[in-house]
């Protein structure tokens, strides 16, 4: 019985980082910043922490912490000329980051080891310490979801205009939610980095950006359970059967293609909001029969 | 008595001047109305109040504080809300919710206990709920609190923007015209708002292309035209000045 | 010598204005970015290699290519982005749904290339160097050159001269309106697409023929150039992206030439990143990049 469950353990370890990685992509695309970094800030935290480990021999907990860190002060850095821009000029200068991130990695052989990675990082991080980090993730996007910094997030991603009319002030804000993604990127980075005695440059491109964004289209933008509902599913899909993993990116674009043109809010969050319709009808129901009586 | 005064404010696009040397004050507790004719320069005066668009000259000022150049989100925490010529809701948030953001000004938590979801946070959201709710019961909104705004009629959604505008406490209310496409009986509705606002000490700057609703409400009125101010005064002045009406209708040579 | 490298600039700029005109076309004309655009260069490649190596002549591989490829680009549209249209979200579904579809298409050309770099057979084009003031020109090249000059023009001709080209300017200036002149916004899209695909699916031959190099990634660095180019010309301008490729081509060349390898893609996304800083709208775009108004 132990077995069965063991032969699925890297499948669970799998996603518990890679929740924390939908999450950090979720964050910025609830307060309407249009970003696709999280591939590079995750790959900045995993360097950070792996160069720390292997040439200074540094204790994980610093390793993680200076990942976690390095993620958001590059995030925060990077806000500040995006600022500027919206919609697909800021996705591009992403999308531009990410490859610069890519090829400074390769250049810099010296010190990232180049195209052939990283090696020899001692594996420290189990999955218990994974299982904690995502839930400890998970509470912090769902507590920001429930406060005042989740409400001008969603304020501003709907109407800019109506934000500030209101007071809230946008470049803040957007630099707080890239601030978060870059923190949580780079925090999971870290952690991957720990896990796996090794990572490379190509492990922090465009793949890992296909599927963290597919996890958050897939699942749905809107509620915390979307990016935990979409990563869930497509990590287990190719799983369940020999020629859903061969085709995997197959299937993953037909269905990015499918979601975004039929359930635009994502399975997750169109099912929930089904739910939520229909509880309110029920609702009016009752209080016509009641007012009726 | 604090007021919003506009100041010899112009705008120039380049060679083309949008306005020029605009002079409006709105005391508190009084109702004042804007009024011109298609295309002369009312959206640019309302832009540039809010801080949507920058100001090539004069000044703007609520109160004794200078938000000439102050940016957008800060003019509200100056005093002064605004309701949108378009009806600008969240139309998939809830009606509680919408007015739950006109409360952001005040919100005090802490980013730090935001950002964890530290109690602090929990009891302010808790509070500020109870406050949108007693706004909502205000404006008869009551039943429609857990609705998503976009599903309610146009008067309702309009009642719910003013809602979320009264949310901010504001000293100085823009109402850009507020009753576009209404009948009479949700006009008339409105207006009472309007007066209430006034009874509570606030300026309401009205712009309407509605010349008998302003006349009904206001105590003092300008005239936009061309981007210039060519009347002001009472009412029955306004309506009778051969400027306005030739502005409206045109010229003897039209 | 510097000549030279002007002169191999100037070829491969004809290449890149092939593959950016259709990528900025599809923007002007519906703000969506195709990011499936690379799988179709790369199609139009694949179909030609494939004509080629089952016998076909050339000229033969170049007309089912571009056919192929246009075709592949309406497909895309039909089914990726009509929809989109309809609900108004085009900027952030396109850029998704778009993903998702050069997903596709890079991945089932991966199965029927098993994963291969494929080469055309040996002087398919044939191997002839021209000399003339000291400089050195392939007849490749100066088919490259040529053949970007003509369809360029012909795009030119299209769209500037007929009557389709205005009926294009109209959709692209504003739909209904269009719409309520008797223009079919939907024939309009499709035949925008088609000759979008066209000019990528041409490139695609082109460069599969000057490096002898076909695979299924290999769109994806001309998709990152292609980037460049049209936010350097500013999205949605046509003259804006030809120039841009000019220039684009010719910093290329040049620094390849002059400058360590393996800084050369640092370099251009760095001045990708910096372009979309200091002047987003590009030499010659029309596009507001920054704005506070509300998104809808």
């Amino acid at each position: 019985m132990s077995n069965f469950f063991a032969g699925y353990l890297p499948l669970f370890d799998l996603y518990c980082i890679h929740i924390g990685l939908a999450l950090s992509q979720f964050i910025v695309l609830r307060a309407g910043v249009f970003s696709l970094a999280t591939a590079a800030f995750t790959g900045i935290g995993a360097y950070t922490a792996g160069i720390l480990a292997v040439d200074f021999g540094a204790h994980p907990v610093l390793g993680v912490i200076c990942g976690t860190l390095a993620g958001m002060l590059v995030a925060t850095v990077l806000s500040i000329p995006l600022a500027r821009l919206r919609g697909v000029y800021q996705a591009i200068a992403t999308v531009a980051f990410i490859q610069i991130c890519l090829s400074l990695n390769i250049y810099a052989e010296g010190l990232t080891g180049g195209a052939l990675g990283l090696n020899n990082i001692p594996k420290t991080v189990g999955t218990g310490t994974l299982v904690i980090f995502a839930a400890l993730a998970t509470y912090l996007i769902w507590a920001i979801e429930r406060g005042r910094i989740g409400r001008a997030f969603n304020t501003i991603r709907q109407d800019e205009a109506v934000a500030a009319s209101l007071g809230i002030s946008i470049r803040k804000h957007q630099m707080l939610a890239f601030a978060i993604s870059g923190a949580l990127a780079g925090l999971f980075g870290g952690l991957e980095a720990y896990h796996s005695y090794a990572i490379d440059p190509r492990q922090f491109g465009f793949h890992l950006l296909i599927t963290i964004l597919s996890y958050v289209i897939f699942g749905g933008r809107n509620s915390v359970i979307g990016p935990l509902a979409g990563a869930a599913f497509l990590i287990i899909l190719p799983e369940l059967a020999r020629p859903l993993a061969e085709n995997r990116m197959v299937i993953y674009g037909v269905m990015l293609i499918l979601v975004i043109n039929f359930m635009p809010k994502g399975v997750a969050d169109t099912t929930i909001d089904a739910i939520k319709a229909r509880r309110l009808k029920a609702k009016l129901r009752k209080a016509e029969a009641e007012a009726r009586s | 008595m604090t007021s919003l005064k506009l100041a010899n404010l112009s705008k120039r696009f380049g060679g083309v001047v949008a306005s020029e040397n605009v002079n409006i004050e709105v005391p508190a507790g009084k109702i004042i109305g804007l009024i011109g004719p298609n295309g002369a320069g009312k959206t640019t005066i309302v832009n540039m109040i809010t801080g949507m668009l920058p100001v090539s000259g004069g000044t703007i000022q609520v109160g004794d504080v200078d938000i000439t150049h102050a940016p957008a989100h800060e003019i509200c925490r100056s005093g002064l809300a605004r309701t949108f010529q378009n009806i600008r809701l969240l139309g998939e948030a809830s009606v509680l919710d919408n007015v739950m953001i006109g409360l952001h000004r005040h919100e005090t938590s802490s980013t730090l206990s935001a950002l964890l979801g530290l109690p602090a946070s929990g009891r302010e959201t808790a509070a500020l709920k109870i406050r949108a709710m007693k706004l909502l019961a205000d404006f008869d909104l009551t039943e429609f609190a857990d609705y998503p705004a976009g599903g309610l009629s146009y008067g309702h959604q309009r009642k719910v923007e003013m809602a979320r505008a009264v949310a901010t406490n504001p000293d100085f209310i823009l109402l850009d015209e507020p009753i576009a496409g209404m009948n009479n009986v949700e006009s008339d509705a409105l207006a009472e708002i309007f007066l209430g606002f006034a009874r509570d000490g606030k300026g309401v700057l009205l712009i309407e292309h509605n010349v008998r609703f302003v006349a009904k409400l206001c105590s003092h009125v300008y005239v936009l035209d061309g981007g210039r101010l060519i009347s002001e005064g009472t009412p029955e002045h306004v309506l009778s000045d051969p400027a306005v009406i030739t502005a409206y209708l045109g010229g003897e040579d039209a | 010598m510097l000549a030279q490298q002007l002169l191999n600039g100037l070829v491969v700029s004809g290449v890149y204005a092939l593959f950016s005109l259709g990528f900025t076309l599809v923007f002007g004309i519906q703000r969506i970015l195709n990011l499936a655009h690379g799988a179709v260069f790369m199609t139009g490649a694949m179909v030609a290699y494939y004509t080629v190596e089952g016998g076909g002549p050339l000229w033969l591989g170049f007309a089912l290519a571009i056919i192929a490829s246009g075709c592949l680009s309406v497909l895309v549209e039909i089914t990726c982005f009509r929809r989109l249209r309809k609900t108004g979200d085009e900027e952030f579904g396109g850029v998704v749904s778009s993903i998702g579809a050069g997903l596709v298409i890079t991945t089932i050309a991966q199965q029927i290339s098993s994963t291969q770099i494929l080469r055309f057979p040996f002087e398919t084009f044939p191997v002839v160097i021209f000399r003339f003031w000291g400089l050195r020109v392939s007849m490749l090249q100066l088919f490259m050159a040529g053949a970007a000059l003509v369809m360029v023009l012909i795009l030119g001709y299209l769209f500037y001269k007929t009557a389709f080209g205005r009926r294009v300017r109209a959709v692209t200036d504003n739909e209904r309106a269009a719409t309520l002149m008797g223009i079919n916004p939907n024939k309009v899209y499709m035949q925008t697409y088609f000759m979008a695909g066209a000019l990528a699916g041409a490139a695609g031959v082109l460069v599969g023929l000057a490096f002898n190099s076909i695979s299924f990634v290999m769109g994806e660095p001309y998709m990152m150039f292609g980037f460049a180019i049209i936010i350097l010309g500013g999205l949605g301008s046509i003259p804006g992206a030809l120039l841009a490729s000019v220039v684009f081509g010719m910093v290329q060349t040049l620094t390849i030439a002059y400058l360590p390898s393996g800084l050369t893609d640092t370099i251009i996304f760095a001045a990708l990143f910096l372009i979309l800083l200091v002047r987003p709208n590009g030499l010659l775009g029309r596009e507001d990049a920054g704005n506070l108004g509300g998104r809808r």
